[in-house]
């Protein structure tokens, strides 16, 4: 039993926040968000060369062969840079496509081809291979409609569907401006790929991978809020001093470490297959959508005027972890579906 | 491939400050894994199967001698055995198991549903630890083999009337008279003081210094003439905690650890003790209460005639426990692996502890409402009766062992590096 980061871990970490740094900036994303599409496909087509959407497939079906952990690693660096595109649903997507025996589509997806997430706007939307009912479409490319796909996930199973074979697609302004949404509707579907959860849980992985990312944010806001808190001066002494600062502070800090510490459980209960899995994915995504969002808001609330500015980025990080904490069913049927779970190993 | 993607994935450059990378300070020296090892596994039925045929099965009286006896006999039997003192140096008698083995001793000891801190607690965990840091070898060579082979009890006195927070400002006034000290003053919040043989206890030796520079660290005779103990009755009916008070109790000199007005540093080396795998007990006992309330949710039905667990804010609440459980239990386990890897536990140690604290009192509210009103009517129904003490009980938690607000601000401060 050992949860600390390994060496080899900490590489994959470094570079991973070096690239994002160098091309996947906030800098860069702003100035994108006048664009059509405000991912960068240059960037995206060179973190697919660098193995990001396949780093958890085994090498046997054409992937990196590491696991869910290193995974949840670099999806934390990608929330915690708060890097815009469908990330999740392009590697479980990649993983859909391989394990349902669809290698050409595997190949296209770890390759740089997108694909986004389609909530689900009622129950049952995929059954019996079929998918039918309101869809909103999170990242889903614009620009190239005809050929764009999106994953349909729920806890039986998940589907790669075809934006072309949906109706009424239109895009909407998005609460979290660095999230693309669609509206479409699904009327008989037949996707192009389909994996049942038993052969395996994608929706598990989505569950970790979005933990991942609110990890990051969490992390991101309790160092953006602390460093502020020490080099602001007010009353002639830096605004740390003072226990009403310095201690929702500390609360962000248990926060991330809750959050960073229920993630890495999740992801290496799904690696080596605890049957409790389900119960720790579920809690992990539940704790730290809820820590995400806290945090950020302290953050807004440490850095004063500044943090109700556009300009400053806490307001992106809130809104980013309420769209994590959508997916995936949401809070409400995650606490039911938690709940009847069998208890913890 | 495996082997390369580091490499390829090293490929982008750096450009301007940002958010840094996480990872924290310490990393591991191995693999990042949760499973434990066939040696540890086999470990682990070797606790339970003794636990399970050694733990006491009667019910452990709550106070008074009954309770002294219940709990020393319980470490007799450990230490016949060759349990008592499992984190402790071989030198000193104990086990020194790696912590691995320590968090599953604490893991299947919780299953017991034995209190995870009792009347050994201040010896084995607090007193004990700092007399092997500090205490020279007469006195460790008397005391330690006596803690370990559950011959005594021991208690705290450090707080006072005017010293909670700032513990240094302590006044309890001690004089040296020949070899002996004389001590006058007060103590309070003192656990187990009715049935303690000793208390390690700070005392003012000097008052013209600096206040940290004027204390004592010193072992008491809890039997000495002069001490009078006065039981404090807390909101949740019990009388564990009491006051001391001393009028000119005798002290041998030789009972001084550390030294005369070096006491602070001594005290330090305590606390620092404070916070070890021991807290598994407490984490795994939250959680098999979650796992109580959700079967009694299941089971009970509310006013209107259907499963309690059918209101959907009651089930709610319960899932969210259930995830909060598992989180603090993760985080348990991400301390131990870093307390592995260091040479002494960090400050992470008080964001267990503040976590915990807030954790128990929505856990044992929840608790309540799972119940319903029944559980107003006092006495109530026998099994409900353990669900009130510990609801009340829940509020302690923020307050002992350093309140919630001082862990805030030791998290901030040498966490974070807030200024002070």
């Amino acid at each position: 039993m050992d949860l600390l980061v390994s060496a080899e871990q900490s590489e994959i970490i470094d570079s991973a926040a070096a690239f994002l740094r160098d091309r996947m900036s906030m800098a860069r994303t702003r100035q994108s968000l006048k664009d059509s599409s405000i991912v960068d496909p240059v960037a995206w087509q060179s973190a697919a060369h660098l193995g990001w959407f396949a780093l958890g497939l085994p090498e046997s079906l054409g992937g990196v062969g590491y696991g869910l952990a290193e995974e949840a690693l670099l999806f934390r660096e990608i929330g915690r840079s708060l890097a815009p595109g469908p990330f999740i649903s392009t590697v479980l997507a990649a993983r859909v496509a391989a394990l349902s025996g669809d290698d050409a589509l595997a190949a296209e997806i770890i390759g740089g081809r997108r694909v986004g997430l389609a909530i689900p706007m009622s129950q049952g939307v995929l059954r019996d291979g079929v998918v039918n009912g309101a869809l909103q479409l999170i990242d889903t490319d614009v620009e190239t409609v005809a050929g764009a796909l999106v994953l349909v996930v729920d806890e039986h199973a998940a589907a790669i569907v075809s934006v072309g074979d949906l109706s009424d697609a239109a895009v909407v302004p998005c609460y979290d401006d660095t999230t693309m949404l669609q509206r479409a509707t699904a009327v008989g579907v037949r996707p192009i790929a389909e994996l049942p959860a038993s052969t395996e849980a994608i929706c598990r992985r989505g569950h970790v991978l979005a933990a991942a990312m609110l990890t990051g944010i969490t992390e991101a806001c309790l160092w953006i809020s602390t460093e502020h808190a020490k080099t602001r001066i007010q009353f002639d002494k830096p605004i740390g001093v003072n226990q009403a600062i310095k201690h929702p502070c500390a609360e962000m800090a248990v926060r991330a470490q809750l959050a960073f510490a229920q993630t890495v459980f999740a992801a290496l209960a799904t690696d080596e297959s605890r049957s409790d899995v389900d119960l720790q994915a579920l809690s992990a995504h539940l704790v730290a959508a809820e820590f995400a969002e806290l945090n950020a808001a302290a953050t807004i609330q440490v850095m004063g005027g500044m943090g109700f500015a556009y300009e400053h980025d806490a307001h992106l990080y809130l809104k980013r972890s309420v769209v994590l904490s959508h997916l995936f069913g949401g809070a409400g049927p995650q606490l039911h579906r938690l709940l009847a779970q069998a208890p913890a190993e | 491939m495996a082997d390369t993607v580091g490499g390829a994935i090293a490929a982008g450059g750096s450009a301007g400050p940002s958010v840094p990378a996480g990872a924290g300070s310490t990393r591991s020296l191995g693999r990042m894994d949760l499973a434990f090892s066939a040696q540890d596994n086999a470990f682990r039925e070797e606790v339970r199967t003794w636990l399970a045929e050694n733990a006491p099965r009667d019910r452990r009286p709550r106070i008074g001698q009954a309770m002294r006896e219940f709990d020393l006999a319980w470490q007799q039997r450990q230490f016949a055995a060759g349990w008592a003192g499992i984190g402790w140096p071989e030198q000193y008698g104990g086990r020194d198991l790696p912590l691995t083995q320590q968090l599953i001793w604490h893991e299947e000891y919780a299953r017991t549903g034995l209190p995870g801190i009792d009347s050994r607690f201040v010896g084995l965990a607090h007193a004990g630890p700092t007399l092997m840091a500090r205490a020279n070898e007469e006195q460790q060579h008397f005391h330690l083999s006596k803690i370990l082979r559950g011959d005594v009890v021991w208690c705290q006195g450090f707080s006072e009337p005017e010293a909670g927070s700032d513990l240094a400002s302590l006044k309890t006034k001690a004089e040296i008279d020949g070899d002996q000290l004389v001590v006058t003053g007060q103590k309070i919040w003192t656990s187990f003081a009715p049935v303690a043989d000793w208390q390690e206890m700070l005392v003012r030796t000097n008052p013209d210094v600096p206040k940290h520079k004027g204390i004592t660290w010193v072992i008491c005779d809890m039997h000495a003439p002069g001490i009078d103990i006065r039981p404090i009755q807390t909101m949740d009916g019990s009388e564990d905690f009491a006051e001391v008070f001393y009028d000119e109790v005798r002290i041998p000199l030789t009972n001084v650890v550390g030294g005369i007005d070096n006491g602070w540093s001594v005290a330090m080396s305590t606390l620092s003790f404070e916070r070890g795998t021991a807290f598994t007990v407490n984490q795994v006992q939250l959680s098999s209460a979650v796992e109580h309330l959700i079967e009694i949710a299941r089971s009970r039905t509310s006013i209107n005639g259907r499963p309690v667990i059918d209101d959907d804010s009651i089930a709610h609440r319960l899932a969210r426990a259930r995830a909060d459980c598992a989180a603090l239990r993760a985080l348990t386990y991400l301390n131990i692996s870093r307390n592995a890897n260091a040479a002494e536990p960090g400050p992470e140690g008080s964001m267990t502890k503040l976590h915990y604290a807030d954790l128990c009192k929505h856990v044992y509210r929840l608790a309540l409402d799972v119940l319903g009103p029944r559980a107003l009517a006092m006495p109530i129904v026998e099994d409900d009766t353990e669900w009130i003490e510990r609801q009340l009980n829940s509020f302690q938690m923020s307050i002992a062992g350093g309140t919630s607000e001082i862990q805030r601000n030791i998290i901030a401060e040498r966490v974070l590096g807030l200024p002070r």
